[in-house]
């Protein structure tokens, strides 16, 4: 019972996939006649005769001289090999490198900020939980207030600000010469800790509040479940009814919602990235739509909604493992 | 009979947003040694609130619990740690509750459920507790005990998941079982063989027995003595028989009239009119004179004490009703 669910899942998001890369094949050829045009949008100071040449050299270049239905089959094949196209930029780099080499810097700003989110605000969430109505609860109560208030981009520029240029306790801006000299030295590896020190802090505050809190929450919500009352009744030591019985039941909750932040570890900090400069794969994006280049954000919006994909089917398949009572589909 | 359970003078209260609400008020409760004792009453009387104040499971804050004895085996409980508390419970009283569904653990398999109780009170292993686990399964009519105790409460109909925890709350053996509503969320069929099972063990086991319920064909068949409860006050006690026969409280014979009796042959039921007054917003004298029909002004200004009337029975009403009629 349990494996066909498996396998019905992971087919489900084979079967998502395929659509999202289907959508995103014709998503550029919606609307106009022919996708060149897209591509390369008429411009004013130029004759019919030398668009029309410019129309064919694009054609040629990304393979929108054959029919339709031969492109969407040279499309599959090109990413069953990992390719997702030619960039517009000047060499036609392929998208699959120029994403591969900002993917890196963005996963190590994303991942920290998350471990470090997770860990730190479970901890936090439980005691505040444990401690309900006390000091520790209310201090929880008061961040999240001011939190909702904050966005992330705020206090980044605040701490950049403070932090970076008043203080010089940290880059304030990310040195360039991070990324290109890189070396997996100890020198290499502490000048990234360093240069992403402020990224990671002005998203971690939030990260951890907004964990503790659906952490406090989840633990109290299932503290006051029957079955607790139960295990209270069995004469079970505190600490057997509060790790066996209540933290297992309230992880349920807390990993839909870390499902969700693995979501965003790809695409969810352009902002922070500009503010401090940071070359990952918001930044990426963001001159991708500025310069047009149709094949980069596609390439993107493909990663993406793959990577979304992704975090989804794990987020199930962990709650597999976590609630006997998904696979008969009665899930909470 | 050697008492087990000597409930003196028991006071829960509840500080809320819309008022103070006095869910228990003085009550006195008598378990004797094997003995079923049943508390009934309508809703929101205060029946849980007392039993769970019994294994002292009422956190306080954020109640206010005052009682002047728990006598339980003996020994006065009722200043007893929280450590002592928990090696109590379970061990030598413990609990069964009305929904199993949720009074279960989803996530951990029945079987390692009861093998907790073992463990932690007889020190088992993971796997002596087991075997004793398919054994008290068994006892308590599940098939397939073995294969069974690896299931998930979901998994189980609601007939076995009540037995399992039958079998938990008697797994060690205790002095006493507090039983609140067993079987209410059963369908009458599954009721009756759940109850029979509770019966038997209790029996068998040699067990004390108070029973929560609001079903007073469940008090029939299986209650010794009776404590009806109403608006958080004990307003009669009886043997059950003589409770049958001849009700004293007005209330009391309310509840009786609003039963439903297949040898009835009219087939109609009586309902006490009004409602239940709101615990914060109780009436002054005899919590029950805006429902009873014998009321007088002795009755709306002055709660009436608790009266003995011989034979075990305590009625609190100024004016008990006799087997004739009110005198
Ligand atoms: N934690 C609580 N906070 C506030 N009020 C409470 C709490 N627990 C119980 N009460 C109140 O105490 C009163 C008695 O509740 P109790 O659960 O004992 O009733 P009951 O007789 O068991 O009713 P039922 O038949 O519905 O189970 C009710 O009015 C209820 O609202
Ligand atoms: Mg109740």
């Amino acid at each position: 019972m349990k494996y066909t669910y498996v396998i019905k899942r992971i087919l489900y998001s084979l079967f998502v996939f395929a659509v999202v890369i289907t959508l995103n094949f014709f998503i550029p050829r919606i609307g106009v006649d022919d996708p060149a045009e897209r591509y390369y949008p008429p411009q004013g100071n130029m004759s019919e005769i030398e668009y029309e040449i410019i129309k064919q050299v694009t054609r040629q270049q990304y393979g929108f001289h054959v029919s339709t239905g031969q492109q969407y089959m040279n499309y599959l094949k090109g990413l069953f090999q990992g390719d997702l196209g030619t960039s517009f930029r000047p060499g036609s780099p392929a998208v699959i490198d120029l994403i591969l080499e900002r993917l890196p810097w963005t996963l190590v700003l994303s991942v920290s900020t998350m471990l470090i989110g997770v860990t730190i605000g479970i901890l936090f969430g439980v005691l505040a939980a444990v401690k309900r109505g006390r000091w520790q609860d209310t201090m929880l109560l008061n961040a999240s207030t001011i939190m909702v208030a904050l966005p992330a981009f705020f206090i980044a520029l605040i701490l950049s600000f403070y932090l970076g240029f008043e203080l010089e306790i940290f880059p304030a801006y990310t040195d360039s010469t991070m990324v290109s000299g890189f070396t997996w030295t100890w020198e290499g590896i502490r000048r990234v800790a360093q240069n992403a020190a402020l990224p990671v802090l002005s998203m971690v505050v939030g990260s951890i509040i907004s964990y503790a809190q659906g952490t406090r929450n989840a633990v109290i919500a299932v503290t006051n479940e029957d079955f607790v009352l139960t295990a209270r009744a069995k004469g079970l030591k505190q600490s057997t009814i509060r790790y066996k019985h209540i933290l297992r039941n309230s992880m349920l909750p807390i990993v839909t919602s870390l499902g969700m932040s693995i979501s965003g570890l790809i695409g969810g900090q352009v902002v922070i990235e500009q503010v401090f400069n940071w070359n990952g794969m918001g930044t990426l994006f963001l001159e991708a739509n500025n310069s047009n280049d149709y094949p980069l954000m596609m390439g993107i919006m493909l990663l993406l909604s793959g990577f979304t994909i992704f975090a989804i089917l794990v987020t199930d398949l962990v709650y597999v493992l976590l609630d006997p009572r998904v696979t008969v589909g009665d899930k909470r | 009979m050697e008492p087990i359970l000597k409930l003196r003078n028991l006071k829960v209260v509840f500080p809320t947003n819309y008022g103070v609400i006095r869910a228990v008020e003085s009550v006195d409760l008598d378990i004797g040694d094997r003995e079923c004792v049943a508390l009934v009453g309508e809703s929101g009387c205060g029946k849980s609130v007392t039993s769970q104040s019994v294994m002292r499971l009422i956190e306080s804050p954020p109640a206010l619990t005052q009682v002047d004895a728990i006598e339980f085996n003996g020994r006065d409980i009722k200043d007893y740690t929280p450590k002592q508390m928990q090696e109590l419970r379970g061990k030598e009283m413990s609990m069964i509750f009305q929904d199993a569904m949720t009074s279960l653990n989803p996530v951990m398999t029945v079987g390692n459920q009861i093998d907790e109780m073992y463990m932690r009170h007889q020190g088992d292993s993971k796997k002596e507790a087991r075997e004793k686990t398919v054994k008290a399964l068994e006892l308590i009519g599940l098939p397939e005990p073995r294969t069974r105790a690896n299931s998930f409460p979901h998994q189980l109909s609601g007939g076995m998941r009540q037995r399992v925890l039958l079998a938990m709350a008697f797994a060690c053996m205790p002095k006493l079982i507090i039983a609140d509503e067993p079987t209410t969320a059963l369908d009458v069929t599954i009721q009756a063989q759940v109850l029979k099972t509770l019966r038997g063990m209790q029996r068998g086991c040699g067990t004390s027995l108070l029973l929560v319920t609001h079903d007073l064909s469940v008090v029939a068949s299986i209650a010794d003595t009776v404590y009806v409860m109403y608006s958080g006050k004990i307003v009669e006690k009886a043997p059950v028989k003589d409770l049958f026969n001849s009700p004293q409280h007005p209330y009391t014979v309310g509840l009786m009239a609003a039963v439903p009796r297949l040898t009835d042959k009219k087939k109609t039921f009586t309902q006490i009119p009004g409602t239940v007054p709101h615990p914060a917003r109780k009436p002054s004298g005899c919590y029950f004179h805006p429902r009873c029909e014998y009321a007088t002004d002795k009755c709306r200004k002055e709660m009436p004490p608790l009266m003995g009337q011989g034979g075990g029975r305590e009625v609190r009403c100024y004016y008990p009703l006799t087997a004739g009629g009110n005198m």
